[in-house]
Protein backbone atom coordinates (compact mmCIF):
# COMPACT_ATOMS: atom_id res chain seq x y z
CA UNK A 1 0.00 0.00 0.00
CA UNK A 2 3.11 2.37 0.37
CA UNK A 3 3.13 3.15 -3.35
CA UNK A 4 -0.31 3.79 -3.58
CA UNK A 5 -0.03 6.19 -0.73
CA UNK A 6 2.00 8.39 -2.51
CA UNK A 7 -0.81 8.17 -5.49
CA UNK A 8 -2.45 11.49 -5.22
CA UNK A 9 -5.62 9.25 -6.04
CA UNK A 10 -8.22 12.03 -5.58
CA UNK A 11 -6.28 14.27 -8.05
CA UNK A 12 -6.07 11.65 -10.94
CA UNK A 13 -9.25 10.63 -11.03
CA UNK A 14 -10.22 14.13 -10.65
CA UNK A 15 -8.41 15.20 -13.96
CA UNK A 16 -9.04 12.50 -15.80
CA UNK A 17 -12.72 12.70 -15.29
CA UNK A 18 -12.38 16.43 -16.19
CA UNK A 19 -10.33 15.52 -19.72
CA UNK A 20 -12.90 12.83 -20.20
CA UNK A 21 -15.89 14.64 -20.23
CA UNK A 22 -14.51 17.68 -21.35
CA UNK A 23 -13.60 15.16 -25.09
CA UNK A 24 -16.04 13.03 -25.09
CA UNK A 25 -19.28 15.01 -24.27
CA UNK A 26 -17.51 18.80 -24.43
CA UNK A 27 -18.77 19.54 -20.84
CA UNK A 28 -17.41 21.24 -18.13
CA UNK A 29 -17.85 19.58 -14.62
CA UNK A 30 -17.73 20.45 -11.80
CA UNK A 31 -15.74 18.46 -9.21
CA UNK A 32 -16.27 17.46 -5.13
CA UNK A 33 -13.01 16.07 -3.99
CA UNK A 34 -14.43 14.99 -0.53
CA UNK A 35 -18.40 14.43 0.85
CA UNK A 36 -20.03 15.02 -2.86
CA UNK A 37 -23.43 15.36 -2.73
CA UNK A 38 -25.59 12.00 -2.72
CA UNK A 39 -27.14 10.74 -5.62
CA UNK A 40 -30.93 11.28 -6.34
CA UNK A 41 -33.30 8.48 -5.27
CA UNK A 42 -34.48 6.41 -8.30
CA UNK A 43 -32.87 4.40 -11.01
CA UNK A 44 -29.59 4.63 -11.04
CA UNK A 45 -26.52 2.91 -13.23
CA UNK A 46 -23.20 2.24 -12.30
CA UNK A 47 -20.46 1.60 -14.47
CA UNK A 48 -17.51 -0.87 -13.06
CA UNK A 49 -14.21 -1.51 -13.87
CA UNK A 50 -11.49 -4.19 -12.09
CA UNK A 51 -7.96 -3.76 -11.78
CA UNK A 52 -5.93 -6.90 -10.38
CA UNK A 53 -2.26 -7.66 -9.96
CA UNK A 54 0.27 -5.64 -7.46
CA UNK A 55 -2.67 -3.18 -7.01
CA UNK A 56 -6.08 -4.45 -6.50
CA UNK A 57 -9.83 -3.22 -6.60
CA UNK A 58 -11.85 -0.97 -8.35
CA UNK A 59 -13.57 1.70 -10.00
CA UNK A 60 -16.96 2.42 -10.22
CA UNK A 61 -19.28 5.41 -11.81
CA UNK A 62 -22.72 5.59 -10.71
CA UNK A 63 -25.38 8.01 -11.85
CA UNK A 64 -29.13 8.70 -12.41
CA UNK A 65 -31.24 7.94 -15.33
CA UNK A 66 -31.71 11.60 -16.06
CA UNK A 67 -27.65 12.33 -16.27
CA UNK A 68 -27.04 8.90 -17.61
CA UNK A 69 -29.62 9.76 -20.67
CA UNK A 70 -28.12 13.18 -21.13
CA UNK A 71 -24.63 12.28 -21.25
CA UNK A 72 -25.95 9.20 -24.00
CA UNK A 73 -28.07 11.78 -25.86
CA UNK A 74 -24.52 13.75 -26.13
CA UNK A 75 -22.47 11.27 -26.71
CA UNK A 76 -24.24 9.53 -29.59
CA UNK A 77 -25.53 12.98 -30.92
CA UNK A 78 -29.06 12.28 -30.54
CA UNK A 79 -32.37 13.94 -27.89
CA UNK A 80 -33.09 12.02 -24.89
CA UNK A 81 -35.75 11.35 -26.30
CA UNK A 82 -34.75 9.22 -29.34
CA UNK A 83 -32.64 6.80 -26.50
CA UNK A 84 -35.18 3.21 -26.94
CA UNK A 85 -34.25 0.72 -24.24
CA UNK A 86 -31.11 0.66 -22.23
CA UNK A 87 -28.72 -0.76 -24.19
CA UNK A 88 -27.03 2.91 -25.22
CA UNK A 89 -27.01 4.08 -21.96
CA UNK A 90 -25.29 1.19 -20.48
CA UNK A 91 -22.91 0.85 -23.23
CA UNK A 92 -21.89 4.67 -22.78
CA UNK A 93 -21.77 4.40 -18.72
CA UNK A 94 -19.63 1.60 -19.37
CA UNK A 95 -17.25 3.35 -22.10
CA UNK A 96 -17.24 5.96 -19.80
CA UNK A 97 -16.37 3.92 -16.53
CA UNK A 98 -13.21 2.29 -18.85
CA UNK A 99 -11.69 5.31 -19.50
CA UNK A 100 -11.14 6.69 -15.82
CA UNK A 101 -10.78 3.17 -14.75
CA UNK A 102 -7.87 3.00 -17.61
CA UNK A 103 -6.26 5.90 -16.08
CA UNK A 104 -6.04 5.27 -12.91
CA UNK A 105 -4.55 2.00 -13.72
CA UNK A 106 -2.08 3.30 -16.23
CA UNK A 107 -1.54 5.67 -12.81
CA UNK A 108 -0.38 2.06 -10.65
CA UNK A 109 1.33 0.84 -13.85
CA UNK A 110 3.73 3.82 -14.25
CA UNK A 111 4.37 3.40 -10.37
CA UNK A 112 5.89 0.24 -10.88
CA UNK A 113 2.25 -2.04 -9.87
CA UNK A 114 1.10 -3.53 -12.89
CA UNK A 115 -2.19 -4.45 -13.02
CA UNK A 116 -4.64 -6.09 -15.33
CA UNK A 117 -7.80 -4.30 -16.18
CA UNK A 118 -11.22 -5.97 -16.23
CA UNK A 119 -13.88 -5.50 -18.91
CA UNK A 120 -16.50 -3.23 -17.89
CA UNK A 121 -19.88 -3.89 -16.57
CA UNK A 122 -22.91 -2.33 -15.66
CA UNK A 123 -25.36 -2.23 -12.81
CA UNK A 124 -28.62 -0.40 -13.02
CA UNK A 125 -31.60 -0.46 -10.24
CA UNK A 126 -33.44 1.87 -8.22
CA UNK A 127 -32.60 0.21 -4.59
CA UNK A 128 -29.19 -1.70 -4.41
CA UNK A 129 -25.50 -0.40 -3.24
CA UNK A 130 -22.49 -1.82 -4.88
CA UNK A 131 -19.83 -2.77 -2.23
CA UNK A 132 -15.69 -4.06 -2.65
CA UNK A 133 -14.99 -7.00 -0.53
CA UNK A 134 -11.99 -6.13 1.28
CA UNK A 135 -11.52 -2.98 0.51
CA UNK A 136 -8.95 -0.80 2.42
CA UNK A 137 -8.49 2.54 0.92
CA UNK A 138 -11.39 4.49 -0.78
CA UNK A 139 -12.11 7.35 -2.65
CA UNK A 140 -15.38 9.05 -3.14
CA UNK A 141 -15.79 12.29 -5.60
CA UNK A 142 -18.25 14.13 -7.24
CA UNK A 143 -19.38 14.78 -10.67
CA UNK A 144 -21.64 18.19 -10.59
CA UNK A 145 -23.07 19.12 -14.15
CA UNK A 146 -25.85 22.02 -13.80
CA UNK A 147 -28.45 20.31 -11.68
CA UNK A 148 -26.94 16.42 -12.02
CA UNK A 149 -24.25 14.63 -10.11
CA UNK A 150 -22.36 11.80 -10.48
CA UNK A 151 -20.25 9.27 -7.99
CA UNK A 152 -16.34 8.10 -9.26
CA UNK A 153 -15.69 5.73 -6.30
CA UNK A 154 -12.22 4.29 -6.32
CA UNK A 155 -11.33 1.03 -4.12
CA UNK A 156 -8.82 -0.12 -3.71
CA UNK A 157 -7.82 -3.80 -1.56
CA UNK B 1 -11.36 6.75 -54.12
CA UNK B 2 -13.36 5.81 -51.45
CA UNK B 3 -11.15 4.40 -48.35
CA UNK B 4 -12.33 1.24 -46.57
CA UNK B 5 -11.85 1.22 -42.97
CA UNK B 6 -12.51 -1.37 -40.40
CA UNK B 7 -13.36 -0.42 -36.45
CA UNK B 8 -13.16 -3.47 -34.24
CA UNK B 9 -14.23 -2.46 -30.80
CA UNK B 10 -16.82 -3.96 -28.36
CA UNK B 11 -18.11 -0.69 -27.43
CA UNK B 12 -21.05 0.74 -29.28
CA UNK B 13 -20.70 3.91 -28.45
CA UNK B 14 -16.86 4.02 -29.62
CA UNK B 15 -17.96 2.50 -33.04
CA UNK B 16 -20.89 5.20 -33.22
CA UNK B 17 -18.21 7.81 -32.79
CA UNK B 18 -15.88 6.50 -35.58
CA UNK B 19 -18.63 6.74 -37.56
CA UNK B 20 -19.64 10.12 -37.06
CA UNK B 21 -16.13 11.28 -37.33
CA UNK B 22 -15.17 9.71 -41.05
CA UNK B 23 -19.11 10.70 -42.17
CA UNK B 24 -17.80 13.98 -43.97
CA UNK B 25 -15.43 11.90 -45.64
CA UNK B 26 -15.27 9.50 -48.68
CA UNK B 27 -14.66 6.66 -46.17
CA UNK B 28 -17.21 3.12 -46.31
CA UNK B 29 -17.08 2.15 -43.23
CA UNK B 30 -17.33 -1.95 -41.78
CA UNK B 31 -17.52 -3.48 -38.16
CA UNK B 32 -16.44 -5.75 -36.16
CA UNK B 33 -17.22 -6.30 -32.34
CA UNK B 34 -14.45 -8.24 -31.06
CA UNK B 35 -11.35 -9.81 -32.51
CA UNK B 36 -12.72 -13.18 -34.24
CA UNK B 37 -15.21 -10.47 -36.19
CA UNK B 38 -12.99 -8.43 -36.88
CA UNK B 39 -10.34 -11.14 -38.50
CA UNK B 40 -13.09 -12.41 -40.57
CA UNK B 41 -14.20 -8.80 -41.60
CA UNK B 42 -10.95 -8.09 -42.19
CA UNK B 43 -10.15 -11.41 -44.21
CA UNK B 44 -13.40 -10.40 -46.28
CA UNK B 45 -13.38 -6.79 -46.97
CA UNK B 46 -9.56 -5.74 -47.03
CA UNK B 47 -9.66 -2.88 -45.60
CA UNK B 48 -7.07 -0.02 -45.90
CA UNK B 49 -7.01 1.08 -42.31
CA UNK B 50 -8.01 -1.20 -38.82
CA UNK B 51 -8.80 0.74 -35.58
CA UNK B 52 -8.18 -1.70 -33.46
CA UNK B 53 -9.49 -1.44 -29.77
CA UNK B 54 -7.53 -3.63 -27.30
CA UNK B 55 -9.57 -5.16 -24.51
CA UNK B 56 -12.48 -6.45 -26.13
CA UNK B 57 -14.36 -10.12 -25.22
CA UNK B 58 -13.81 -13.29 -26.95
CA UNK B 59 -10.53 -12.27 -28.39
CA UNK B 60 -8.27 -9.32 -27.82
CA UNK B 61 -6.99 -6.59 -30.05
CA UNK B 62 -3.39 -7.82 -29.19
CA UNK B 63 -4.43 -11.11 -30.10
CA UNK B 64 -6.13 -10.14 -33.58
CA UNK B 65 -2.74 -8.06 -34.30
CA UNK B 66 -0.74 -11.28 -33.87
CA UNK B 67 -2.98 -13.15 -35.83
CA UNK B 68 -3.29 -10.47 -38.84
CA UNK B 69 0.40 -10.44 -38.63
CA UNK B 70 0.83 -13.93 -39.49
CA UNK B 71 -1.52 -13.90 -42.68
CA UNK B 72 0.36 -12.08 -46.10
CA UNK B 73 -2.91 -11.02 -47.00
CA UNK B 74 -3.46 -8.65 -43.96
CA UNK B 75 -0.20 -8.93 -42.02
CA UNK B 76 0.42 -4.94 -44.20
CA UNK B 77 -2.49 -3.57 -43.30
CA UNK B 78 -1.57 -0.26 -41.12
CA UNK B 79 -3.63 -0.47 -37.34
CA UNK B 80 -4.25 2.45 -35.25
CA UNK B 81 -4.58 0.96 -31.54
CA UNK B 82 -7.76 2.26 -29.27
CA UNK B 83 -6.53 1.75 -25.52
CA UNK B 84 -8.09 3.39 -22.29
CA UNK B 85 -5.01 2.85 -20.94
CA UNK B 86 -1.98 5.74 -21.18
CA UNK B 87 0.70 4.10 -18.91
CA UNK B 88 4.60 3.48 -20.40
CA UNK B 89 4.34 -0.31 -20.72
CA UNK B 90 1.21 -0.17 -22.46
CA UNK B 91 2.10 2.30 -25.02
CA UNK B 92 5.85 0.02 -25.33
CA UNK B 93 3.81 -3.07 -25.98
CA UNK B 94 1.69 -1.21 -28.41
CA UNK B 95 4.44 -0.02 -30.36
CA UNK B 96 6.42 -3.63 -30.07
CA UNK B 97 3.60 -5.23 -31.56
CA UNK B 98 4.00 -2.82 -34.85
CA UNK B 99 1.14 -0.76 -35.22
CA UNK B 100 1.01 2.27 -36.96
CA UNK B 101 -0.03 4.03 -34.46
CA UNK B 102 -2.33 4.26 -31.08
CA UNK B 103 -4.87 6.78 -29.42
CA UNK B 104 -5.61 7.00 -25.79
CA UNK B 105 -9.41 7.15 -25.37
CA UNK B 106 -10.78 9.57 -24.60
CA UNK B 107 -10.38 11.06 -27.81
CA UNK B 108 -11.92 13.54 -30.40
CA UNK B 109 -12.84 12.50 -33.77
CA UNK B 110 -10.98 15.32 -35.21
CA UNK B 111 -7.90 13.77 -33.80
CA UNK B 112 -8.57 10.34 -35.01
CA UNK B 113 -9.07 11.59 -38.93
CA UNK B 114 -5.65 13.72 -38.23
CA UNK B 115 -4.04 9.79 -37.74
CA UNK B 116 -5.24 7.97 -40.23
CA UNK B 117 -4.94 10.61 -42.49
CA UNK B 118 -0.41 9.97 -41.99
CA UNK B 119 -1.74 6.26 -43.64
CA UNK B 120 -4.62 7.18 -45.75
CA UNK B 121 -5.49 9.77 -48.51
CA UNK B 122 -8.54 10.95 -46.68
CA UNK B 123 -10.88 12.58 -48.97
CA UNK B 124 -14.01 15.17 -48.12
CA UNK B 125 -17.28 14.12 -49.68
CA UNK B 126 -17.61 17.75 -51.00
CA UNK B 127 -15.50 20.16 -51.26
CA UNK B 128 -17.20 22.31 -48.20
CA UNK B 129 -17.96 21.43 -44.74
CA UNK B 130 -19.69 17.74 -44.62
CA UNK B 131 -23.24 19.67 -43.20
CA UNK B 132 -26.69 17.95 -44.00
CA UNK B 133 -28.56 20.76 -45.83
CA UNK B 134 -31.62 19.02 -44.75
CA UNK B 135 -30.80 20.82 -41.12
CA UNK B 136 -28.50 23.50 -41.34
CA UNK B 137 -28.60 26.73 -43.83
CA UNK B 138 -25.27 28.91 -43.93
CA UNK B 139 -25.19 32.56 -46.32
CA UNK B 140 -22.19 34.32 -47.77
CA UNK B 141 -23.03 37.95 -47.98
CA UNK B 142 -19.37 39.42 -48.23
CA UNK B 143 -17.69 38.86 -45.38
CA UNK B 144 -20.72 37.83 -43.30
CA UNK B 145 -21.42 34.65 -42.98
CA UNK B 146 -24.56 33.80 -41.62
CA UNK B 147 -25.12 30.76 -39.78
CA UNK B 148 -29.09 29.14 -39.32
CA UNK B 149 -29.27 25.90 -37.36
CA UNK B 150 -32.40 24.29 -37.25
CA UNK B 151 -35.37 23.81 -34.89
CA UNK B 152 -33.50 21.04 -33.35
CA UNK B 153 -30.28 21.28 -32.32
CA UNK B 154 -28.49 17.75 -32.10
CA UNK B 155 -24.99 16.69 -31.30
CA UNK B 156 -24.21 15.80 -35.10
CA UNK B 157 -25.48 19.60 -35.92
CA UNK B 158 -22.86 21.18 -33.57
CA UNK B 159 -20.18 19.24 -34.66
CA UNK B 160 -21.28 19.89 -38.40
CA UNK B 161 -21.01 23.27 -37.35
CA UNK B 162 -17.89 23.59 -36.12
CA UNK B 163 -16.40 21.73 -38.55
CA UNK B 164 -17.12 24.29 -41.09
CA UNK B 165 -16.72 26.79 -39.17
CA UNK B 166 -13.31 26.06 -38.58
CA UNK B 167 -12.47 25.15 -42.58
CA UNK B 168 -14.13 28.69 -43.96
CA UNK B 169 -13.97 30.82 -41.48
CA UNK B 170 -11.64 33.21 -42.07
CA UNK B 171 -9.83 30.79 -43.60
CA UNK B 172 -10.95 30.28 -47.75
CA UNK B 173 -13.81 32.75 -48.10
CA UNK B 174 -12.11 35.86 -45.84
CA UNK B 175 -15.50 36.14 -43.93
CA UNK B 176 -15.04 38.01 -40.59
CA UNK B 177 -18.04 38.76 -39.30
CA UNK B 178 -20.28 35.80 -38.65
CA UNK B 179 -24.11 36.32 -37.53
CA UNK B 180 -25.50 33.22 -35.72
CA UNK B 181 -29.09 33.71 -36.30
CA UNK B 182 -31.01 31.20 -33.78
CA UNK B 183 -34.65 31.95 -35.02
CA UNK B 184 -35.68 29.35 -36.01
CA UNK B 185 -34.55 26.94 -32.71
CA UNK B 186 -37.58 25.85 -30.69
CA UNK B 187 -35.99 24.35 -27.19
CA UNK B 188 -33.23 26.44 -25.31
CA UNK B 189 -31.43 23.26 -24.16
CA UNK B 190 -28.02 22.04 -23.17
CA UNK B 191 -27.07 21.83 -26.85
CA UNK B 192 -27.99 24.88 -28.01
CA UNK B 193 -26.06 26.88 -24.92
CA UNK B 194 -22.92 24.30 -26.28
CA UNK B 195 -23.79 25.52 -30.14
CA UNK B 196 -23.32 29.32 -29.27
CA UNK B 197 -20.09 28.57 -26.91
CA UNK B 198 -18.37 26.47 -29.86
CA UNK B 199 -19.33 29.28 -32.46
CA UNK B 200 -18.27 32.16 -29.70
CA UNK B 201 -14.68 30.37 -28.84
CA UNK B 202 -14.20 29.15 -32.30
CA UNK B 203 -14.77 32.64 -33.57
CA UNK B 204 -12.18 34.11 -30.86
CA UNK B 205 -9.73 31.91 -31.88
CA UNK B 206 -10.26 32.87 -35.94
CA UNK B 207 -10.70 36.62 -35.17
CA UNK B 208 -14.26 36.63 -36.28
CA UNK B 209 -16.92 39.11 -34.76
CA UNK B 210 -19.64 37.54 -33.60
CA UNK B 211 -23.70 38.45 -33.19
CA UNK B 212 -25.97 35.87 -31.33
CA UNK B 213 -30.07 36.90 -32.61
CA UNK B 214 -32.54 35.42 -30.97
CA UNK B 215 -35.77 35.86 -29.11
CA UNK B 216 -36.81 37.74 -26.36
CA UNK B 217 -37.42 34.18 -24.54
CA UNK B 218 -34.27 33.32 -25.51
CA UNK B 219 -32.40 36.01 -24.21
CA UNK B 220 -33.88 35.48 -20.97
CA UNK B 221 -33.31 31.50 -21.15
CA UNK B 222 -29.88 32.39 -21.67
CA UNK B 223 -29.14 34.12 -18.98
CA UNK B 224 -29.85 31.34 -16.62
CA UNK B 225 -26.66 29.72 -18.64
CA UNK B 226 -23.09 30.83 -17.28
CA UNK B 227 -22.36 30.74 -20.71
CA UNK B 228 -24.31 32.27 -22.11
CA UNK B 229 -25.58 34.96 -19.45
CA UNK B 230 -23.01 37.96 -21.16
CA UNK B 231 -24.02 37.35 -24.46
CA UNK B 232 -26.22 40.19 -26.27
CA UNK B 233 -29.29 38.87 -27.79
CA UNK B 234 -29.54 40.90 -31.24
CA UNK B 235 -33.77 40.74 -32.47
CA UNK B 236 -32.99 40.55 -35.93
CA UNK B 237 -30.36 39.67 -38.54
CA UNK B 238 -30.26 42.88 -39.68
CA UNK B 239 -29.95 44.66 -36.82
CA UNK B 240 -27.16 41.84 -36.03
CA UNK B 241 -25.03 43.41 -38.88
CA UNK B 242 -26.05 47.04 -38.64
CA UNK B 243 -23.74 46.83 -35.40
CA UNK B 244 -20.25 45.49 -36.85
Amino acid sequence: MNDLQTLDITTCVSNTVVQVFDTMLSMAVEIFPENPPPLPDGLRYVGSVAFAGDATGSVSLEMSDAFARLLTANMLGMETEEIEGTEEIEDVIGELSNMIGGDVKSRFCDRGLPCELSVPSITSGSNFRIEQVGTMHRELIGIGFQEYIAHVQVCIK
Amino acid sequence: MTVKILTVDDSKTIRMIVKKAFKPFDVELVEAENGVEGLAMADKTKPDLIILDITMPVMTGIEMLAKLKEQDSLKDIPVIMLTAESGKENVMQIVKMGVKDYMVKPFKGEQLIDRASKFLDIRRLDDGPSLDKEYHHILLDGDICVVTPPDKISRGVMLEVDEFFKSKANQKTGVSKLVLDLGKVAKTNVNLIELVVVVIKNAQKEKVHVRVVGSETQAEEFKGFQETSDIPIHPSVAEAKSTF
